[in-house]
């Protein structure tokens, strides 16, 4: 769980944002993006010397002017659940499709085929085998390819 | 084995996880907490994190929960040996007693910093940085 990903999970989650500055505020998470930019609804704000404070409805707050963002505790356990529930689900879906032992998902399973159709001379050179590289007219050569070899 | 790993932030931090860890950030605040996670600009998630602060040979502690810093305000980041963070020969009192003490070192360490830069900068040709946020 990246730093970022939970402050994604934090959505509508109360917090205490402290800037640089040491300014802080307090409030609900609204949203957030992968520079750290926030915006906070029901803020409370305090000045560096914490004896001010300002009542806001709403704020938004450059990412980079940030020095730590304080959040609920349970916040990191629920999203640890979230993440195996994810994790089950996911893994009981391509089980059942592609069988034991099959390894990789959609896009090599995919790949493969097209792998294959290409050595059956079924596709043209060029157009469906993009792995192959360019210019790879004729017999298909063995080695060489990235990733999405079939095993053999 | 060492040598396989690049000198990255990823490469020297994976060790690290889920230990507890000492942070000190531009400010001069020193926090303790176990590091669950991190990522390429070493903002850090740190778990049970409380802030200690020091005078003399007298320490407190403030308790803050779940933290998540941004990388950019990081000065340190090291492992707490736990076999001999008990042996520390320093006496814990209470925060509310200390506090006032603490802010008041901070206050004098700033100002002091603040003179030593104008001298430097007076007779000695020294260009002025750092300034705000750094108090470590």
């Amino acid at each position: 769980m990246l730093p970022l990903s939970l402050l994604n999970a934090a959505q509508n989650k109360p917090m205490l944002v402290e800037l640089k500055n040491g300014e802080t505020f307090n409030g609900h998470l609204v949203n957030c993006d992968n520079f750290m930019n926030i915006t906070l609804r029901e803020v409370y704000q305090t000045n560096p010397e914490g004896d001010r404070f300002w009542k806001l409805k709403e704020c938004y707050i450059r990412g980079s002017t940030i020095k730590y963002l304080r959040i609920p505790d349970a916040l990191l356990d629920s999203v640890k659940e979230e993440q195996n529930r994810a994790r089950e689900v996911n893994r009981g879906g391509r089980g059942s499709h592609t069988g034991p032992g099959a390894r990789g998902g959609a896009y090599s399973v995919a790949q493969n085929i097209i792998d294959i159709l290409f050595d059956l001379s079924l596709i043209p050179p060029g157009r469906g085998a993009p792995l192959r590289g360019r210019g790879g007219r004729g017999a298909p050569t063995r080695g060489g390819r990235g990733r999405g070899g079939r095993g053999i | 084995m060492d040598s396989l790993i690049p000198f990255t932030t990823s490469g020297s931090l994976v060790d690290c996880v889920d230990r507890k860890m000492l942070v000190i950030l531009r400010d001069g605040r020193k926090l303790h907490g176990v590091l669950r996670s991190y990522d390429q600009f070493a903002n850090l998630v740190l778990e049970a994190t409380v802030e200690r602060i020091y005078h003399g040979n007298a320490f407190a502690e403030n308790p803050h929960g779940l933290f998540l810093i941004r990388g950019e305000n990081v000065v340190l980041l090291g492992e707490i040996d736990l076999d001999q963070e008990d042996d520390v020969p320093l006496r814990k009192v209470d925060w509310q007693e200390l506090e006032p003490i603490h802010r008041q070192d901070t206050e004098l360490k700033r100002q002091r910093e603040e003179v030593k830069a104008q001298i430097l900068y007076d007779q000695k040709g020294y260009s002025k940085e750092g300034g705000e946020g750094d108090g470590y």
